[in-house]
């Protein structure tokens, strides 16, 4: 299909008023739009939770110093930024790529439920801003953590109004992200074009899959908790109350949910640079069924591992948590080992998304290691909430989210725009960021040995940690420097990119939505191949290399 | 292109030489894997140290085979310009699939002997010489010398940016070779009390009593912070701990009780019990 069909102009397509616009994008319920305004809601939330990140480290560049004016400002912007990145900035980020790809990717022409999308959507924006605007509130916004352990989080502990909107804004907003699951599970177990059958779905779509019943199980206990916290802060309950051993109930509620989110923000990633090494490595994915298996052995093992944020609670029975949550390395290792099989004999290729895969996985191996070392309880009595911690978690979450992200955004950029984006630019960013995340958080590793708790406004200069929290700062500049590269890449691609009219662009896309117009039509597909195997596309456009099965049934059909 | 696989190459040799210049590493730092602290401070960091090495040289063997194979793919496998012929379109292979999922799964079960090993030594219940009650309070620290009666009570660092305020920060005394029981509680929030160079931290937490055992084997002046988030002046919440002899110990408790400082710091101070509903007996 390297000849495209090119759409002609209908009716409908005549140029519209600025408010029609306007109402247009308020009132969609196209998954694809939806899609968009999550990517752009979150994209938003991403630079807000990253100046604040800019801050932070600004204020530890040297000891004492008061970037800041108060240390209770301080904690407000980690808690903020913590918040904003994990909930309003990651999660929602799944939303985006799994409402823009995920139905084409199963040949259907929307989600099951498309007014629930569009309420998600706006349960997830309205409740994200309901807990950032504690900003303008004069006591500032919640500064508890991100956790919000009891009893710090009480209204005794923590008055004001900022910690209030912070509770119920997550709460509404984690609403949206659960109604956004139930879509999702139901499009993809009802809505599969003939043919797509479950063990030919793309790996995104199945990891999409599986994140999204994680989502169902882990997020209503979150929902749960907060209105008990509310409750606590408004209502006078004494639910988490330390007379009835309420620290320890909200943690093990808290991080019920919370280590799951930890893999609702990893597996669609995966599942991005699942979609991608296959293509610019020109060959199958390599072990589709062991990825799948791995992804189910992760999500199962995800939801038992929850006390290993808890060994220094003296409350948590530890060889069950420790042994629980090392078996997790077992199947991350495999989808490590597959990503390089499906590299290994290639002919690799280093456009932009592929180099922001390859930056991932060399990130995310070392994010592995470290999780193994917290894995152990011995060692983790020294390193917990230090900076190793947060090192950690940057390396898999970053590591993660960010580099998939912007692979996710090159690579699909034509089939959302139906232009390319620059790929000197891409490179350059590409360069900027990964020198300017190791140079951040490498570092943070060792300050964390040494000594460094996380969550501190300042430090002595007796304690040393001077020199390297400098070298972080300076990482932390770079990093934010690698986005300009990007702003701009959008724009000058927005204002004389060029249209591609190819239906895959990249030239060996394997899934259903290489097979379809750039930019989508309104439902998806005005045309649709057979689905043989799990690379429709690929082949399609490339049948004297398509997956056995499917040359064995073409040749049938003659 | 061929240019930018060169400097890929070179990346990970640079980055492993930049990371030991930049820690400005001794052979003795290296040999302790960066943990902090002398050989033998307490009757458990030994083991850490040997565990957390042990693990290292593990984890780096598994980390640089992934990432050998990963640059070798990168650079071997690379697409030559002018050649449009397509790789062999191979899609699994049941052995090394097979082969990549025992042996992190043997290495994982070795880590988890080890580690059980280990933790359940520091983790057990010593019948101490000594016991002594550690409580977190905002955003500072009380110690009650149980045995001998007398207490200490802290404020928070008054660090002003400049050298020295760190002399003036609470400092729990212990006595070398000494088996010692510490209690730990807190007065409202969660805290979390870590000695950097013993390698362990424990929280204390508001209705729920915490212990910790070991005994210190070496004389000398040990920091010590505060780990859990509890509000405004958490990074303030710092203290020192002191390994003394024996008879340097016993003067400092009697000076602690010149000072008045007779009777112990008990829950009747804790901030919880002001909250609405709670009994005078909710400490747990």
């Amino acid at each position: 299909m390297a000849t495209a069909t090119k759409t002609a102009p209908s009716a409908s397509m005549q140029k519209k008023t600025k408010g029609q616009i306007v109402v247009d994008w308020l009132t969609t319920t196209d998954h694809k739009k939806i899609g968009y305004l999550y990517l752009i809601t979150s994209f938003t939330y991403f630079l807000i939770g990253g100046v604040m990140a800019l801050v932070i480290r600004a204020q530890l560049a040297a000891p004492g110093l008061e970037i800041v004016q108060t240390k209770e400002q301080y904690n407000q912007l980690f808690t903020m930024h913590g918040t904003i990145m994990l909930l309003m900035f990651a999660t929602p980020l799944f939303a985006a790529f799994a409402n823009i790809l995920m139905p084409v990717q199963i040949g259907a022409p929307d989600v099951a439920f498309p007014r629930l999308n569009a309420v998600a959507y706006w349960l997830y924006s309205f409740g994200s801003f309901i807990a950032v605007a504690g900003f303008f509130t004069p006591q500032g916004a919640a500064s508890f953590g991100w956790f919000a352990y009891a009893p710090l989080s009480s209204a005794t502990f923590s008055p004001g109004i900022g910690g209030d909107l912070w509770v119920f804004g997550l709460a509404l907003s984690g609403f949206g992200t659960i109604l956004g699951g139930v879509n999702f599970i139901t499009t993809i177990l009802t809505m599969r074009a003939p043919g797509m059958t479950m063990f030919r779905m793309p790996i995104f779509t199945w990891n999409t899959l599986v994140t999204s019943i994680l989502v169902i199980m882990c997020f209503p206990p979150l929902a749960a908790a907060l209105f008990a916290l509310g409750a606590d802060r408004r209502l006078d309950a004494h639910i988490f109350d330390p007379a009835n051993g309420g620290p320890m109930l909200w943690q093990h509620l808290f991080w019920f949910f919370g280590h799951p989110e930890v893999y609702i923000l990893a597996l669609p990633f995966f599942g991005i640079v699942s979609e991608i090494f296959p293509v610019f490595s020109r060959k199958p994915i390599f072990g589709y069924k062991t990825l799948v298996f791995a992804t189910i052995a992760i999500a199962a093992l995800s939801m038992t591992v929850w006390a290993h944020h808890m060994y220094v609670t003296g409350g948590v029975l530890l060889p069950f948590f420790a042994f629980t949550t090392m078996l997790i390395a077992v199947p991350t290792g495999v989808k490590v080992f597959n990503w390089i099989g499906t590299m290994w004999k290639g002919s690799i290729s280093y456009e932009t998304p592929m180099l922001y895969s390859l930056g991932f996985l060399t990130t995310f191996i070392f994010g592995g290691l470290t999780g193994v070392i917290l894995a152990s309880p011995t060692l983790d009595f020294h390193l917990s909430d230090s900076y190793f911690v947060v090192a950690h978690f940057h390396y898999v979450v970053f590591g993660t989210v960010v580099f998939a992200m912007f692979a996710g955004i090159y690579f699909w950029y034509p089939k959302m725009t139906g232009k390319m984006l620059n790929e000197r630019l891409g490179k350059i960013q590409f360069w900027l960021l990964f020198v300017g995340f190791h140079a951040a958080f490498l570092i943070q590793h060792w300050l964390g040995v040494i000594g460094m708790p996380r969550r501190y406004a300042t430090y002595l200069p007796e304690d040393g940690f001077a020199w390297m929290n400098l070298v972080s700062t300076i990482g932390s500049a770079f990093l934010a420097i690698s986005i300009l590269p990007f702003l701009w890449n959008i724009y000058i691609t927005y204002k004389r990119g060029v249209k591609t009219t190819l239906n895959d662009p990249w030239g060996y896309g394997r899934s259903l939505e290489w097979a379809t117009e750039s930019p989508f039509p309104r439902h998806n597909f005005t045309s649709m191949p057979r689905v043989r195997s799990e690379s429709p596309a690929f082949d399609l456009n490339h049948p004297e290399y398509a997956a056995p099965e499917a040359q064995a049934e073409a040749k049938k059909k003659g | 292109m061929r240019r930018k696989n060169a400097f890929r190459w070179a990346a990970l040799p640079l980055a492993a030489t930049l990371m030991l210049v930049l820690s400005g590493c001794s052979s003795y730092e290296f040999s302790r894997g960066f943990l902090p602290g002398e050989p033998g401070v307490t009757n458990h960091t030994d083991m850490i140290v040997n565990l957390w090495n042990g693990s290292w040289i593990v984890l780096w063997i598994v980390g640089l085979i992934a990432w050998a194979l990963m640059f070798y793919a990168v650079i071997v496998y690379r697409r030559r310009k002018g050649d449009n012929t397509m790789p062999p379109q191979f899609r699994y292979n049941n052995p090394i699939e097979a082969l990549f999922t025992v042996v992190p799964l043997v290495l994982v079960m070795g880590f988890f002997a080890f580690t059980a090993d280990t933790m359940e030594k520091i983790e057990k219940p010593v019948d101490s010489e000594l016991h002594i009650q550690v409580i977190g309070k905002q955003w500072s620290w009380d110690f009650n010398y149980k045995d001998n009666n007398v207490y200490e009570t802290g404020i928070q660092s008054q660090f002003d940016g400049e050298l020295g305020s760190e002399a003036a920060l609470p400092t729990l005394y212990l006595p070398v070779n000494t088996s010692v029981e510490i209690e730990l509680n807190s007065r409202d929030v969660v805290h979390s009390f870590w000695v950097i160079d013993f390698l362990y931290k424990k929280d204390t937490f508001p209705g729920k009593t915490n212990y910790m055992y070991f005994t210190p084997q070496r004389e000398g002046t040990y920091q010590g912070k505060c780990a859990e988030l509890c509000g405004e002046y958490h990074s303030m919440m710092l203290f020192n701990v002191k390994v003394v002899s024996r008879a340097e110990f016993d003067s400092q408790m009697a000076a602690l009780a010149a000072k008045g400082n007779t009777g112990q710091l008990d829950s009747s101070y804790d901030r919880n019990l002001n909250l609405p509903g709670n009994g005078s007996d909710s400490k747990g």
